[in-house]
């Protein structure tokens, strides 16, 4: 009996710490990311974060939402720096969203996906009209305004990458956001699009 | 908690006191954290449900709830296949449905018969006006009546409307179509398509919202205003259901010539002989619809045919097809300007683009040292490998191949810039002409699955801009728009081919390239020699033949005596004249049919270029073809076929719901549609499981204490 009990309690704070390593795991990347993001930009080239990473970063997203109700303080806004890997596999995901179609860097559309219980958590509160924003490794930012959110169901619907606009940004993540079953079909969907004001600069600048 | 225990135990142990505080402390933590771990299951099942257009009103997830299968009976006489196609849809569900499918048949194909089949109940169909069709259709569905319907959106895209099949039953559509066999090199092909590749719309989304999709369809643009009638949804084979898109087929060849060798570069077949005709049967009894059956056969050597007439009659007149093969062997060496233009927009991804990338490299192999050269590729952008057209030097060719070897397939598929690229470029004039001063023959080879919305424009587009270039098309991927290799390169005057694996390359390219490098006979004339039927034959004018090609024409009111007289003339400038005797003419079927649906061709080509030359005579073009297809019963752009059932089966208050079935993705394309990545984590899983484990076993623990307490 009293085997039994701690066999309970230490397989419970196994699992326990395990799931608290997934969120603890994907803040620490981004930290790490940081640096090799800023490295990437300084070299124009790939690197990678760590060196056995099998991704590495392409790109800054920052988006701003709303404040998730019990914050009532003058903005009422928060803001989310995130930094964006190659790829959409696992093992990429932990670490930062990842870029699933696309290069930032072009200016064709461009698809990023994440986890909804780590990076892309706060995404629930990002409503139409919010910013994006996307910095390539050139320095250069693009501005996106939030035209669409929607739920689709992954079994059913795919994304036809030569149907989309050529200045869209999709974020990808799971739905329903608090869910536990982590294989779920659903997917939440935002969609941007550049911002008209910022086109002509891009040009430019280009 | 415990009140009686506590009672017990209060003086004598101040210690275990204060570890029982503590625990009951920390499973009250534990309890809470719990509940706001367990919150989010109820939510997650109280919100799931009303959210989603997928689940029904019992809140059950559906998979698609109509299937469909299809079988082919495929019957080959001489130069005609008549097929008999039978659509059958499944209601796998508790509702009324109607089943809207968009399904694709050979780019030639004149469909002549429908018949709805409802359980042992056969209901002959008819060809109406497509206006008309539409109303009567929605008038029996309304009524509860089975009723189906069929349109053509494209020469070689269809669609199957079928109202009131009935929960848990299946209705079958017959469709009876022929096609013309390819012959050509002594060897007969024939295409089933099955699928077809998603098409991209260029323009502006017509209408508000900046969403270009709507429930899986594409909406309407500006250059594409049917846009929303020719994009079904394409799914994965593990996406529909369970045995539903597969295909049989049955063909008999009665080639009129002894057939010595059976093959299919896409499919395993399985000829048998059997007197004259063979019988072929073409997967494991049943394949996936995901990708073309092309059948080729060829007669046995030293029979090949190099002339043939067949001859029919119909509603009281003579109709005559002349097929016949000019023995063009002379090969001409030509310095040419040859500018390869290849597709790499999104539709190409996976297996096309490498089928592309090796007959780009196969076609660099073709140059010879006067040659000049150029390679475009273009997806929503047109890039091209140099910026002037460059010598076949060693060098440069180095600098293509590895140039094609790395390029990849996103984007979309912007064809007109690349079309224009391709026709305008010229090379300085000390390039135009060779060393010796003779000009060089102008060539382009494009090289695409011709995914787009927007043919008819682009085909304008090649007849404004062609010059003295020829066009040349090669077809790519196990579904490719065939209509747009033919017509493409009908309107640039040159020819196709279709490549339709990796392995099967070689073949198709060698023979184009070959035509390409050899002799064309130009300027051809026919004459039958009854000068007043000789008005009706069709088509009106014939292109230029390449070598291996036959020229065909079919006649209206002409008996089967006299001759046929051909002239044409060679490159080198001289005449070349072959005559055909009429009399021994074998006795065909559909020939007015065949004859029909090339003057509709003609008809529409003219609407297409904005041309018609007898427009003040014979009135509008619409109304031309709509007589046309109604007196031979045939499907055209303005006319459907239409089969009602008289006696209602449906209650008018039982609801009917609408289905799209989707089509299959064709085999070895890939990221052209992106399946939604898995974004969820276990964390939260595990987060809850961990203190739910944790909770039981403080909860045991404080028990036990208190207990022995």
């Amino acid at each position: 009996m009293k085997h039994l009990c701690l066999l309970v309690t230490v397989s419970s704070f196994t699992i326990l710490a395990l799931g608290l390593w997934i969120p603890f795991k994907a803040l620490v990347a981004q930290e790490l990311l940081e640096l090799a993001w800023a490295e990437s930009q300084a070299r124009q080239q790939q690197v990678r974060p760590w060196p056995w990473a099998d991704t590495w970063p392409v790109a800054r997203l920052t988006f701003q939402y709303e404040g998730s109700g019990q914050h009532h303080d003058a903005a009422n806004e928060n803001r989310r720096s995130l930094i964006v890997l190659d790829g959409a596999h696992g093992e990429s995901l932990a670490f930062g969203p990842g870029q699933v179609f696309g290069d930032a860097g072009n200016a064709g559309p461009t698809v990023i996906a994440g986890h909804r219980d780590t990076h892309f958590k706060s995404l629930k509160h990002v409503r139409p009209g919010s910013e994006l924003r996307l910095q390539s490794r050139d320095g250069q930012w693009r501005t996106y305004r939030v035209s669409d959110t929607r739920v689709v169901d992954s079994r059913h619907q795919q994304i036809n990458t030569a149907m989309l606009p050529r200045d869209a940004l999709i974020l990808v993540t799971c739905y329903p956001f608090d869910g536990l079953e982590s294989r779920g079909p659903l997917r939440y969907v935002v969609e941007a699009r550049a911002a008209r004001s910022d086109l002509p600069v891009a040009v430019v600048e280009s | 908690m415990l009140p009686t225990y506590s009672a017990s135990s209060r003086a004598p142990r101040p210690a275990s006191l204060r570890v029982r505080r503590i625990l009951e402390g920390i499973s009250l933590w534990l309890a809470v954290l719990l509940l706001l771990f367990v919150q989010p299951i109820f939510a997650e099942a109280s919100e799931g449900a009303g959210e989603l257009r997928f689940v029904d009103p019992q809140g059950r997830h559906l998979e698609s709830a109509t299937l469909v299968n299809t079988d082919y009976q495929v019957e080959v006489t001489g130069l005609v296949a008549d097929v008999r196609l039978k659509q059958t849809f499944h209601n796998s569900s508790q509702e009324w449905r109607e089943a809207v499918f968009v399904f694709p048949l050979p780019e030639q194909a004149s469909v002549y018969g429908l018949t709805m089949i409802a359980g042992e109940r056969r209901i002959v169909g008819e060809i109406r006006e497509k206006a008309v069709a539409r109303k009567e259709y929605a008038k029996a569905k309304n009524e509860g009546r089975k009723v189906a319907r069929v349109d053509q959106q494209r020469p070689n895209l269809f669609t199957t409307h079928l109202a009131n099949i009935p929960p848990g039953e299946a209705i079958a559509i017959e469709l009876s179509y022929q096609q013309p066999v390819r012959y050509q090199s002594g060897e007969f092909e024939l295409r089933i398509p099955t699928t077809l590749t998603p098409r991209y719309m260029p323009g502006d989304v017509i209408g508000d919202g900046a969403n270009a999709w709507q429930g899986g369809w594409a909406r309407p643009t500006t250059e594409v205003p049917d846009a929303d009638r020719i994009s079904p949804h394409t799914v994965l084979p593990d996406d529909v259901g369970p045995g539903s898109h597969q295909a049989t087929v049955a063909m008999s060849i009665k080639a009129g010539l002894p057939v010595s060798r059976v093959s299919s570069p896409s499919h395993p077949v399985t000829p048998t002989w059997n007197g004259n005709t063979v019988e072929v049967t073409a997967g494991d009894g049943q394949f996936a619809m995901d990708r073309d059956l092309v059948v080729r056969w060829a007669p046995t050597i030293g029979m090949a045919a190099s002339a043939a007439v067949f001859q029919q009659q119909w509603l009281g007149e003579d109709y005559l097809l002349a097929m016949m093969i000019p023995g063009l062997e002379s090969s001409q060496q030509v310095a040419r300007e040859l500018v390869f233009v290849i597709d790499t927009s999104g539709s190409m991804a996976g297996e096309s683009i490498r089928q592309a990338r090796q007959s780009l490299l196969r076609g660099l192999d073709t140059l010879s040292q006067d040659d000049t050269f150029n390679v475009i590729q273009f997806n929503s952008q047109t890039a091209s490998l140099f910026i002037d057209l460059a010598p076949a030097t060693g060098n440069h060719l180095a600098r293509a191949r590895r140039y094609v070897r790395n390029l990849e397939a996103n984007g979309g598929t912007e064809m007109a810039p690349a079309l224009d690229a391709a026709l305008h470029q010229r090379g300085s004039e000390a390039a135009f002409e060779t060393a010796d001063g003779v000009p060089r023959l102008r060539q382009v080879v494009f090289i695409t699955d011709g995914s787009v919305g927007n043919e008819s424009a682009l085909f304008q587009r090649i007849e404004r801009q062609l010059g003295d270039t020829r066009l040349f098309t090669v077809g790519i991927g196990s579904a490719p728009n065939m209509h747009f290799m033919r017509e493409a390169a009908r309107f640039g005057r040159g020819t196709f081919t279709a490549i339709n694996s990796v392995s099967d390359v070689a073949r198709p390219l060698d023979e184009l390239f070959g035509k390409m490098q050899s002799a064309v006979l130009t300027d051809i004339q026919v004459q039958w020699s009854d000068a007043i039927a000789s008005q009706s034959a069709q088509p009106r004018r014939i292109g230029d033949l390449f070598r291996g090609e036959p020229l065909i024409q079919v006649v209206r009111g002409h008996a089967p005596q006299g001759s046929l007289r051909v002239s044409g003339r060679l490159p080198d400038g001289s005449a070349w004249q072959q005559s055909l005797n009429l009399e021994q003419a074998a006795s065909g079927k559909g020939l007015h049919r065949v004859w029909a649906r090339q003057k509709i061709d003609g008809l529409l080509d003219a609407r297409t270029l904005g041309r018609d030359p007898d427009a003040e005579t014979r009135g509008e073009i619409p109304e031309r073809v709509t007589a046309l297809g109604i007196k031979h019963q045939l499907i055209t752009p303005y006319t459907s076929f239409l089969a009602v059932d008289k006696t209602p089966a449906r209650q008018v208050h039982a609801p009917l719901t609408s289905d799209s079935v989707p089509t299959l993705l064709p085999a070895g394309s890939s990221t052209g549609m992106l399946r939604y990545p898995q974004t969820a984590t276990m964390a939260p899983l595990l987060q809850a499981l961990g203190l739910l484990g944790l909770m039981f076993s403080a909860a045991i623990g404080l028990l036990k204490k208190s207990a022995f307490v």
